[in-house]
């Protein structure tokens, strides 16, 4: 909520716009008794007179007397959210999600209610799957949902993908301290939201959203200086370094790594850390280098499908077949819809003769990379 | 590394840590090879691979087309050599940009790796032998340049002049680092056969223990992503979501998709096809004893011993027992016509169907 209220979108607009949104697509009303019928013309001159606590009262009578009425379910719940009602709101939603399914708007702000009671977890599934069946058609919308997506990978510890989400935005948003506090948050990989922290806090992840901004709006420059800043007055802040190797790695995978050995020196735990120095040894076809990073990470954290995955393709590639192979599928269970996890598979199966496991696994990696399309710009 | 001094004036730093007789150099390791492996070493420089990067004063193509120009949009481009110098040109009517041309990408198409302030550059245009020019460089069509500085060509990233004089040269990345001082042009006996300097010294004592592995040992699928690292690898193409035409480029992701790709079965690597040592075989029918080890047999003999009960025959082509390439390797031309391919994602072509990927 509080971004919204420092300048993203106030609820309440995103509530009348899915209405809009919504309107054209409700379906005429059940069947209803005569005092339904006189409960739904109050409801709804409450409701357009903007008494809000009145016209709740009354869409929950009516709902009462028929509760498949899907109109009411949505008056309902969307007039909850706007009072800041999330609970509520949210059980209003699902009855209209149970006799509506798919219908975007409602997952969108169900996902929302859910975000501010702090499901997050379910709040995730319905912000990606609005998403993903189009709820981000609308610029405002889209911003919104976006941002709440981010948050929300944050949460949840996806934080890879969560910068993945706030390069897109940062694109089009004008740096603010809210943004790059979630930023710095998501890259110092740390599962929470903005609004728990404590105030001698932010000045570390705003440090680090900040250089972060730079870095994914392409300021090169601009972000050397600022992670050089964050370096200086937060030397021993845990994943700092790691974040800016994470971000050079792509286009500058020496200094990439200079910058995650500094962060061993200052974490030497760190399994994220080993995973990428591992990773980053395999892509130089060097297998005997990634190998004990790797055995390192999965030691660290046994969990860590991506530890797993880099245990897995050190192994294989240092000739150890049987066990590269079992800690790969370790790694699939961890993780079924990892593409490096199933690229690595497709590998195996096909250096230990399994050619038709090797297939399946390669057709997999091309149904997931389907939609991924890009144009090769390098001959 | 130090910028240029003054642009297009004087020698960029990298050029001039290359000294000027590095072909011969290249020259003198396959023929100290050639002393034991005279079949694999003596045609083996003057093929695409052995000659994948030229330099000055040893480029046939830029000899032979001493003025290239072309133009595109608001950007007209020149590529003129005059002895053994060439200059790289681009200029929008009012101002022009001329770089020195030091390497030269390729024996037949060639692009032009460029250095400017410090920056590397892939050049804009490029030189096709199917039309005797030059030509948008391929897979860089989508860019649409807004200024003079951008119409000079794709700027690389940090990785990049690794990833392409890795593959183009030899010698010249040494523990993850680019080195130009050591370059040697093209892919010499050493980029593949890793130790086989050493090898060279210790066999003329009579010593043969330190020979590099035989790469032709290993299995199907680790030829693959041996060859892979410059053609792609089957997961660089999928990591990359390289997807249309232009991916028949990279043979081992190609090779990968069909239906008969066994990562054990030696029958189907890449160099079971293909003599990296030797200019490539373009008659079709020189292949067809390769397809037929496998379809005009009955038995699978890599495994027939182990489990002869579980071995299924590959079909025979019903149609014809010849010049098998031609219908189920089909060329591919890419999207801008000016090189064609022979897919290798070998399979059953149908009629109309698009091209599978």
């Amino acid at each position: 909520m509080r971004a919204w209220r420092q300048g993203y979108i106030h609820p309440m607009l995103v509530a009348v716009t899915i209405f809009f949104i919504l309107l054209p697509t409700i379906a005429a009303a059940q069947a209803p008794p005569a005092s339904f019928d006189d409960l739904v013309s109050q409801a709804t001159a409450a409701r357009e007179q903007n008494d809000i606590p009145g016209a709740i009262q009354l869409y929950g009578q009516a709902l009462q007397l028929n509760p498949k009425w899907q109109d009411g379910w949505w008056f309902l719940g969307s007039l909850q959210y706007a009072t800041d009602s999330y609970a509520p709101a949210r059980d209003a939603l699902t009855h209209y999600l149970e006799l509506v399914p798919n219908a975007v708007p409602a997952l969108a702000l169900r996902g929302l209610c859910e975000f501010e009671i702090g499901d997050y977890a379910p709040a995730l599934n319905d912000i990606q799957r609005a998403l993903s069946l189009g709820a981000a058609n609308q610029s405002r919308n889209e911003k919104i949902l976006r941002y709440h997506e981010a948050l929300l990978l944050t949460c949840t510890g996806k934080f890879e993908e969560a910068l993945q989400r706030y390069g897109v935005f940062v694109q089009h948003e004008a740096a603010n301290p809210e943004l790059l506090l979630a930023i710095g948050l998501a890259g110092l990989r740390t599962p929470v939201l903005p609004k728990e922290l404590v105030a001698n806090q932010r000045d570390l992840f705003v440090t680090a959203g900040n250089a972060t901004f730079l870095f994914l709006k392409g300021d090169q420059k601009g972000a050397q200086q600022a992670f050089q800043a964050l370096f200086q007055r937060f030397p021993s802040a845990p994943n700092a370094h790691y974040l800016y190797g994470y971000l050079l790695f792509p286009t500058d995978p020496d200094q990439a790594v200079a910058e995650f050995k500094r962060e061993l020196e200052i974490a030497p735990s760190n399994a994220n850390d080993q995973v990428m120095l591992a990773w980053a040894s395999l892509t130089q076809n060097d297998p005997a280098e990634a190998l004990p990073y790797a055995e390192k990470s999965a030691e660290e954290e046994p969990t860590l499908p991506s530890a797993q995955l880099v245990l897995g393709r050190s192994l294989l590639e240092t000739g150890n077949l049987k066990d590269g192979i079992a800690h790969l599928e370790t790694a699939l269970k961890l993780e079924p819809d990892n593409l490096e996890t199933h690229i690595a598979l497709a590998k195996a199966y096909s250096k230990s003769g399994r050619k038709e496991d090797a297939r399946r696994e390669r057709l997999l990696c091309l149904q997931i990379t389907q939609n991924r399309s890009t144009q090769i710009v390098s001959p | 590394m130090a910028a240029l001094a003054a642009q297009g004036q004087t020698q960029p730093t990298l050029a001039a840590q290359n000294p000027i007789d590095i072909s011969q150099k290249q020259s003198l390791a396959a023929s100290a090879c050639a002393g034991c492996h005279r079949d694999q070493s003596i045609d083996q420089p003057q093929t695409p691979m052995g000659r994948a990067l030229e330099l000055p004063g040893d480029n046939p193509t830029l000899k032979e087309n001493p003025r290239l120009t072309f133009h595109k949009g608001a950007y007209s481009y020149t590529v003129e050599t005059h002895d053994d110098n060439t200059i790289y040109s681009v200029t929008d009517g009012t101002k022009t940009i001329s770089l020195p041309v030091h390497w030269s990408f390729g024996k037949g198409a060639q692009t032009w790796f460029l250095e400017r302030n410090g920056e590397y550059y892939e050049s804009m245009v490029s030189y096709y032998p199917s039309i005797k020019g030059l030509e948008i460089t391929t897979g860089d069509e989508i860019l649409t340049p807004a200024t003079l500085d951008e119409a000079v060509g794709r700027e690389l990233n940090k990785r990049e002049p690794k990833d392409c004089f890795g593959c183009h040269s030899s010698n010249t990345v040494k523990n993850g680092k680019l080195n130009l001082d050591s370059l040697e042009p093209g892919v010499t006996c050493e980029h593949c056969h890793r130790g086989s300097s050493a090898h060279l010294v210790d066999a003329y004592q009579g010593d043969f223990s330190s020979a590099p592995p035989n790469l032709r040992k290993m299995s199907s699928e680790d030829i693959s992503n041996f060859c892979g690292q410059c053609h792609r690898t089957w997961e660089t193409v999928v990591r990359g979501g390289w997807r249309g035409e232009l991916n028949v480029r990279f043979q081992p992701y190609r090779l990968a998709n069909s239906r008969c790709f066994d990562g054990t079965d030696p029958r189907i690597s890449c160099i079971a096809c293909h003599d990296p040592h030797h200019d490539l075989v373009r008659e079709e029918s020189a292949y067809d004893s390769k397809c037929l080890a496998c379809h005009g047999s009955s038995v699978h003999p890599a495994t027939a011993s182990e489990n002869p009960a579980a071995v299924t025959a590959p079909k025979s082509c019903p149609v014809a027992k010849s010049n098998c390439v031609s219908c189920h390797m089909p060329k591919v031309k890419l999207p801008n016509g000016l090189m064609t391919f022979s897919d290798h994602e070998i399979r059953i072509v149908r009629p109309g169907e698009p091209y599978p990927n």
